[in-house]
């Protein structure tokens, strides 16, 4: 968008592809690693080395990723992304304080993503944890698998799955079961799996069955996580339904690949 | 009291995650609590708002830490060493020292940053960063984001009362809470997406998607010497970390 007050909007708005693939690919990289090598060390006690592989793999690609889609962003989804930021933050340390099985930290990610595009939330996820970890450092090296709850959300919005009420929460369950899975070995490598008094009793239940950390944490993330994004996603597409036809103007993404349908022609109104 | 601010904020940030990677290299729990009582305890004692602090770092890593116990205290399948057992629920001297091992790293992580991260003034941050020549768009996300959390947190409280005013009952049946968030949420969420797209003319109004340099009102409290302390900091516990692992592997 330009202004007549400024300069021509210059040119170079293109994602710079090769930072947001080095990153990607750093996340794939750190989490198969984990995956694949680590298990058989966990045994005999975290290791130091997969805790900073975890943080280092997880918090550059992040970093990669942010700084590959910010130069793209337009002024109004750079706007919105301190708001999604601050709702996560609010609503994410509510939930957390009150010992809820699920997070509800996606909210603000998973509203910019269907507002403004799938490289607008995975930025949001990414800062999102990223400027959370200033109040609780715990958040920070969970900034990857945000990241990826944003792009997946946005990808979500941009086929449609927020057409209808009802496929919302189908999509909120696939994008949880994929962030569930990118979850668990931050939890099992960085904090031994420990979070909120809710997800723990369900890691405890795991455990007394015999898993592993590393499994018992996948199994406790797919059953949170799955929740968890079923209900911001049903969240998040009632609020998108409810928002006033002004307010929704404003974003491009929504018009050009009409993500709420049915709402463009005729205002019918609550 | 506020502190005297000694050094610039991306000096100590950067010093805080170093001492963070420092101890994840290290790993031992001497050396953890090492950390947590020469360099924690004395920081907080002296930022100048030390129950401030303590109280965050308690309500982040306690239920962490005590969750942390609970969990491997009594179920560790990989224990052998049984000290006692009630029905599926065993505690085992292996499992025991893993949560010693993890809950110190823990409170070690969370008091270094956090201790770091309060004591910040965000203003200046944002201002060095301007002046270093960061992303202006990072920098106006992360200085917005901060500065918009309090208002949104506020904003939430005031719509609140507003509703149950109108005979909103908070609470109840789960139908009824679902109902409460929404008539919550919606106006939350609707008027700060007004506010940003007023936000939005207001920005483009100032040229803030041109190209070319910014000016900081505030004055750049960074030094030379502090960047090149920076950089040597940095280089400094890439060429421990590297030693650690070469000896170690050697061993």
């Amino acid at each position: 968008m330009s202004s007549p007050l400024t300069l021509p909007a210059t040119k170079a708005a293109r994602p710079r592809t090769a930072l947001v693939a080095v990153g990607a690919a750093l996340i794939a990289a750190t989490y198969l690693y984990l995956v694949l090598v680590q298990p058989a060390e966990i045994a005999e006690g975290i290791g130091g080395t997969s805790s900073l592989i975890t943080l280092f793999g997880f918090l550059g690609g992040g970093a990669l990723l942010v700084a590959g889609i910010l130069p793209s962003l337009s002024t109004s989804s750079l706007v919105l992304m301190p708001l999604g930021i601050a709702l996560n933050i609010a609503i994410g340390q509510t939930a957390g304080s009150l010992g809820l099985q699920i997070y509800l930290d996606a909210i603000g990610t998973v509203l910019v993503a269907v507002l403004a595009g799938p490289a607008a939330g995975a930025a949001t996820g990414a800062l999102s944890n990223a400027i959370w970890g200033l109040f609780n450092p715990l958040a920070l090296p969970f900034a990857a698998g945000a990241a990826l709850i944003g792009l997946l959300a946005g990808t979500a919005a941009r086929y449609g799955m927020f057409r209808r009420v009802y496929l919302a929460p189908v999509a909120g369950l696939v994008v949880g079961a994929v962030g569930g899975l990118v979850a668990a070995p931050v939890a099992a490598f960085m904090f031994g799996a420990a979070g909120t008094v809710g997800t723990n009793a369900l890691v405890a239940a795991f455990r007394a069955v015999g898993d592993s950390l590393l499994v018992a944490a996948t199994k406790q993330g797919l059953t949170s996580d799955t929740l968890d994004k079923l209900v911001v996603f049903t969240l998040v597409a009632l609020l998108a339904y409810a928002l006033p036809r002004r307010s929704r103007a404003q974003f491009p993404f929504l018009r050009r690949y009409g993500v709420l349908a049915g709402r463009t022609g005729s205002a019918t109104g609550r | 009291m506020p502190r005297r601010r000694v050094f610039n904020p991306l000096t100590e940030l950067l010093a805080a995650a170093l001492l963070v990677v420092l101890v994840l290299v290290v790993n031992t729990w001497q050396f953890s609590l090492a950390v947590l009582v020469v360099v924690v305890v004395p920081g907080v004692l002296l930022s100048g708002k030390p129950r401030q602090i303590a109280l965050a770092i308690a309500v982040a890593a306690g239920p962490l830490l005590i969750s942390s116990f609970l969990l491997h205290g009594l179920f560790f399948p990989e224990g052998t060493t049984v000290l006692a057992e009630w029905g599926p629920a065993r505690v085992t001297a292996e499992g025991l020292q893993f949560a010693a091992l993890t809950g110190l790293r823990l409170a070690v992580f969370t008091g270094v940053l956090l201790t770091a991260a309060l004591t910040v003034s965000i203003p200046e941050l944002v201002s060095t960063l301007t002046h270093r020549g960061w992303n202006r768009r990072l920098v106006f996300v992360v200085g917005s984001a901060v500065g918009l959390l309090p208002h949104v947190a506020e904003r939430a409280r005031q719509i609140t009362r507003a509703q149950q005013a109108r005979g909103l009952v908070v609470g109840g049946s789960l139908p009824s809470r679902v109902r409460g968030l929404l008539m919550v949420s919606v106006p939350l969420v609707t008027g700060l997406l007004i506010d940003a797209a007023e936000r939005t003319q207001l920005l483009e109004s100032r040229g803030f998607s041109s190209p070319g340099p910014r000016t900081s009102y505030l004055p750049d409290t960074d030094t030379a010497g502090q960047r090149t302390a920076r950089w040597l900091m940095a280089a400094g516990v890439l060429g421990f970390g590297c030693a650690w692992y070469a000896v170690g592997a050697g061993r």
